[in-house]
Parts: structure tokens; C-alpha cells; sequence
């Protein structure tokens, strides 16, 4: 290791550490004041588990934490097929328009959220389709199609054609390479995908806050509403809830392509890096 | 069936999902821009650009621009704190690099609303910050922290720098080290070999980065609803009012228009170098 370059590694170090405790300590101070005996988010006066005993004996919240988890269910099941479909596609089609499918895979990347809100509301609006669950998952599903396609393609470009091209070779039809072949090659990754998906669609507020209902709301939209009115160690459990299942999620992304990959990190899978 | 054919049938439910449900809705979003809102308070379309004229008036204006000031510190604040980290990962790292960029990429999964609300707890008149600070009798009063530009721009900051200093890292790694050893054989001083050879080679990494944190940036409502104030208003919030409180849908058309052209140029550079890269390495 290189110990003396520009670099100097000490105040690097120094700083990382600094980074990294920028990243956390607001965290852990969530964390540790969901379990506060007393109603403080600066006094910490003992430990208690009362602010998760007022979220299950909520109805309402509860109910919201189970929608979030089935939108981000379907959302990540209809987007990863979709978006597997297109990443093969784009990477095999030679059809003049399959550039101008690109582009328009990539544009929702660059197009910030609210605008795709606005236009997902403008759209059910106008075709007479009222906010409710489905209009959710529709939303995320249309913002989620191209992480997968990302992720998925960036697996396509190490897979050589010549793997399907002999087992049509052995007598396999196009269709019977692509499902017995591209497809379990593809497989970690598209598993990271969609955990992936999962994640983001489970956490995600400002797509569901334009698209929902009134009478059932995902919980990002229940936050929302309780941040503005007041402040209090409940939102701090419930967001200590909400890390829990989308911690599980990016904890299977990068662990389970391991058991199916050779022996590829999903870390890898997922930040699209090459190999 | 011809090759061509059977491989552009995967192609068709991704493209045409798009299409109806991204690229048509984007499409309405211009077309009501143009229209008014009748007597009855519904949004009809029309021909009008009066919802222009709106935006760019006194009163709105300001808040375009400030939107577009405070993502541009944000993005600057970003590559200051993320590039030094990300050249720490890739240079010094070693076989850890993969746990530190998994470490430092765990807490963007946490909810966004959950993450800035944290820093209500800690900025607040009576949070930790300032009980700490008065108790240790550095200041004798409270400062005023929350529901200034500071504290929305470093919300954002907070929320967005992972997407700086993952394509940042991302191009640092494919940096060999022997090209920067060798600049310091050429160069001599490490900041010379810096602004010479590592800066350069990692342009890629800076811009994708840039782009990333500044589009997202300028559409955020929730850092400044949640750690500002009415001075502190983002295009955002102006935005969200026309559609849920003002309900003036044909107005938020315009503003989401106008705040689209300004971020024209960035998205197209995007889309151009992702669009030759086809690998997406840039995400």
C-alpha cells in the first residue's frame, strides 16, 4: 500500500471517518430515541418499546405498513420481468427503433421524481382511473422498469451469445435458450434487481404521494403527514421499522446472488460494476 | 421467424409501459401547461401562456432560481465531501473496499423522509446540537439552525451524496495506480500529479456524479418543507402547492416545465454519454 503520495492517507482516513459518522449519527440517534421511556427526542430517559406498541395498536398505520410492503411486492415482481425483458432486448434487438427504446429507458433515471409524480397523477386524472392502491403500484412499476434494465444489461454485456448459439446447436429452439440458458445466466442479477426494486419502491414517498388514495396511504405518505404536525418518538419507531425491512432487502440482494452467482458479490451486481 | 424479429419482442412491453405511462403522461404535463382553471376550478386545456408569464413574475421567479442556487451547492458540497471519500475507498481501501462502500451506501436505503426528519432532532431551537453546545457552555444561547438555507442545503446534501460518490468511485477504480505513480515521476508534487493526471481521468466520474445529485436536487420538496421555512421554498413546494392546496394544476404544469428547461442541457448531456455507454456503468 502506498503510504505517502498526494494522497496522505492519515487526513484522508481522518476525513472518511468524519463522512461516515456524518452518515450515521442521525441514525442512530433515530434509532436510539424510538426506544425513549418519555416523550423526548433530546432527553433520553430510559428504555421503553411503548412508541411500537402505539404503532401495532394503530389500525391505521398498520394497515399502511402492509400496503407498502405489497405495493413494493408487486411492483418489484412486475418490474423485474419487464425490465429483464427489456435489458435482453435492448442488448440482442438489432431493430432501427430499439436506440429510441434506450433513450427512453434512460430518461426516467434523469427526470426528477416529482415530475413523474405529476405526470402519473395528470395521466390517472385524465383517463378517469381513481388514486388507489393500483395507481400506486403502476407508478412505481413505470419508475422502476429501468433500474432493473440497468443492472440487468450491465450481467448481459459479460454473457457471450455463443452459450445460446450451442444449445440451439443441440437442438434447443430460440425460445428454450433464452429460458434454459440467458435466463439462469442473468438469474443473480436479476434477483439483486428486484430486491433492489423492493427497497426503493418500499421506501419511496414522493411517487405515492401524488398517485394514492385518501382512504389507504403507503406509511412513507403517513410520515409525511405526522412530520408536519408534530414530532414525536412514534415517526422514530416507525422509521426504525421501516430500515428493518428495507435492510432485509438490500441484505438479500447482496447476499443471495452469492448462492446462485459463482462467486460474485450482489454488491458487484448491484453497482452495475463489470465481472 | 427471423432473429431480428423474435429479439424485438422483449423490447415491446418495456417500450410501450414507457410510452403510455411516462412518456404520454409527460406529454399531458406540457399540453395542460398551456391551459387555465375554469370558474368551477377545473383545469381545462387551452392555448394560453399566461402560466409562463406566472412563472417568471416577481414573485415565483425567485424561487426557481434559489431552487437551481441551492442544487448547485448541493452538488458542490457533494463532490467536496464524496470525491475525497471515494479516493480514500479506491486508493487505500484495499481488500475492505467492497464493506466500505457497502457501509456507506446502507444508509441511503433508509427512508429519505425518516433520514432528513433525523436532522430535525438534531438542528432543532431545543435538539441535541445546541442542548450539547449550551451545556458545554461554548454559546449561551441557542443557534438558529433549522429553517435556514443551511440546513435545507445540507438535507440535500445529506440525501443525494451517495450519487456522487459512487460514479465518482466508480471511475477512481478503473484509475491505475501505475499511471498516477507515474505522474509523480513526471509532476513531482502530489497536488500537480492531482490536478494533472487523477482529476482528468476521473471527469467522467465528476459529471455523471454532478448530474446525478444537481437533477434530483432541484425537484426536491421534502428537505426544504421539512428543515426550512417559507424563505426557504424550493420550485418543489411550489409545485406540490398547485396540485394539493392551490389546486391549480395548469400552473404546476408550467412550473414543472420551466424547471425541466433548466435542467434541459444536464439530462441531454446525461442521456448522450449513458446512451453510448452501454453498459450504464454511470448509474
Amino acid at each position: 500500500m502506498d503510504a505517502h503520495g498526494f494522497d496522505k492517507p492519515r487526513f484522508l482516513r481522518l476525513f472518511a471517518v468524519a463522512v461516515y459518522f456524518f452518515l450515521f449519527a442521525p441514525i442512530l440517534v433515530v434509532i436510539l430515541f424510538s426506544f425513549n421511556s418519555i416523550k423526548s427526542l433530546n432527553v433520553f430517559d430510559g428504555f421503553s418499546l411503548q412508541w411500537y406498541e402505539e404503532f401495532f395498536n394503530d389500525p391505521t398505520l398498520r394497515d399502511s405498513l402492509f400496503m407498502s410492503i405489497e405495493i413494493a411486492f408487486l411492483t418489484m415482481l412486475a418490474a423485474t420481468v419487464i425490465g429483464t425483458a427489456l435489458a435482453i432486448g435492448l442488448v440482442r434487438s438489432r431493430a432501427r427503433w430499439a436506440p429510441g427504446a434506450n433513450i427512453l429507458m434512460l430518461v426516467p433515471l434523469v427526470v426528477p421524481e416529482i415530475v413523474a409524480g405529476i405526470s402519473a397523477l395528470l395521466i390517472f386524472s385524465q383517463v378517469g382511473i381513481a388514486l388507489s392502491f393500483w395507481t400506486v403500484v403502476i407508478a412505481h412499476i413505470t419508475f422502476s422498469i429501468s433500474y432493473v434494465t440497468i443492472v440487468v444489461r450491465a450481467r448481459m454485456a459479460s454473457i457471450s451469445q455463443e452459450v445460446e448459439e450451442a444449445a440451439m446447436d443441440l437442438g434447443a429452439t430460440r425460445w428454450q435458450s433464452v429460458r434454459l440458458v440467458l435466463v439462469p445466466a442473468l438469474w443473480p442479477a436479476v434477483l439483486a434487481a428486484g430486491l433492489l426494486v423492493f427497497a426503493f419502491s418500499f421506501d419511496d414517498f414522493v411517487l405515492s404521494f401524488f398517485t394514492t388514495g385518501e382512504e389507504s396511504q403507503p406509511l412513507p405518505v403517513r410520515i409525511w403527514s405526522a412530520i408536519r404536525f408534530q414530532v414525536s418518538p412514534t415517526i422514530n419507531a416507525i422509521g426504525t421499522l421501516m430500515m428493518i425491512v428495507s435492510l432485509s432487502a438490500i441484505a438479500l440482494a447482496v447476499l443471495l446472488p452469492r448462492l446462485f452467482g459463482r462467486r460474485e458479490s450482489g454488491l458487484k451486481v448491484l453497482t452495475a460494476q463489470e465481472g | 421467424m427471423t432473429a431480428g424479429g423474435f429479439w424485438n419482442r422483449f423490447l415491446v412491453p418495456g417500450a410501450l409501459w414507457l410510452v403510455l405511462l411516462f412518456l404520454v403522461p409527460l406529454l399531458f404535463v406540457l399540453a395542460l401547461s398551456f391551459g387555465y382553471v375554469d370558474d368551477l376550478g377545473r383545469a381545462v386545456y387551452a392555448t394560453d401562456l399566461d402560466n409562463y408569464a406566472d412563472a417568471f413574475n416577481p414573485t415565483y421567479f425567485p424561487i426557481l432560481l434559489r431552487s437551481v442556487l441551492y442544487a448547485l451547492a448541493t452538488t458542490v458540497l457533494c463532490l467536496l465531501i464524496g470525491y475525497p471519500v471515494a479516493y480514500y475507498i479506491a486508493r487505500f481501501g484495499g481488500r475492505y473496499r467492497n464493506a466500505l462502500i457497502a457501509l456507506l451506501v446502507l444508509p441511503f436505503f433508509i427512508n429519505y423522509l425518516v433520514r432528513t426528519y433525523a436532522w430535525v432532532a438534531l438542528l432543532a431551537d431545543e435538539g441535541l446540537i445546541n442542548d450539547a453546545l449550551v451545556n458545554i457552555g461554548i454559546i449561551g444561547e441557542p443557534i438558529q439552525m433549522i429553517n435556514t438555507p443551511y440546513a435545507v442545503i445540507g438535507g440535500l446534501t445529506y440525501g443525494y451524496l451517495i450519487f456522487m460518490i459512487l460514479p465518482v468511485y466508480g471511475s477512481l477504480e478503473r484509475l491505475d495506480p501505475a499511471v498516477i505513480e507515474a505522474g509523480k515521476d513526471l509532476y513531482g508534487s502530489r497536488l500537480q500529479t492531482f490536478l494533472h493526471v487523477t482529476l482528468p481521468q476521473t471527469k467522467q466520474g465528476i459529471l455523471a456524479g454532478a448530474v446525478l445529485v444537481f437533477l434530483p436536487s432541484v425537484g426536491d420538496f421534502v428537505s426544504a418543507q421539512i428543515l426550512g421555512g417559507v424563505d426557504t421554498y424550493m420550485v418543489g413546494n411550489l409545485i406540490q402547492d398547485q396540485f394539493f392546496a392551490a389546486n391549480n394544476w395548469p400552473f404546476g404544469a408550467a412550473l414543472t416545465v420551466v424547471m425541466m428547461l433548466f435542467l434541459a442541457i444536464w439530462m441531454i448531456a446525461y442521456l448522450r454519454s449513458a446512451a453510448r455507454d452501454v453498459r450504464g456503468a454511470a448509474i
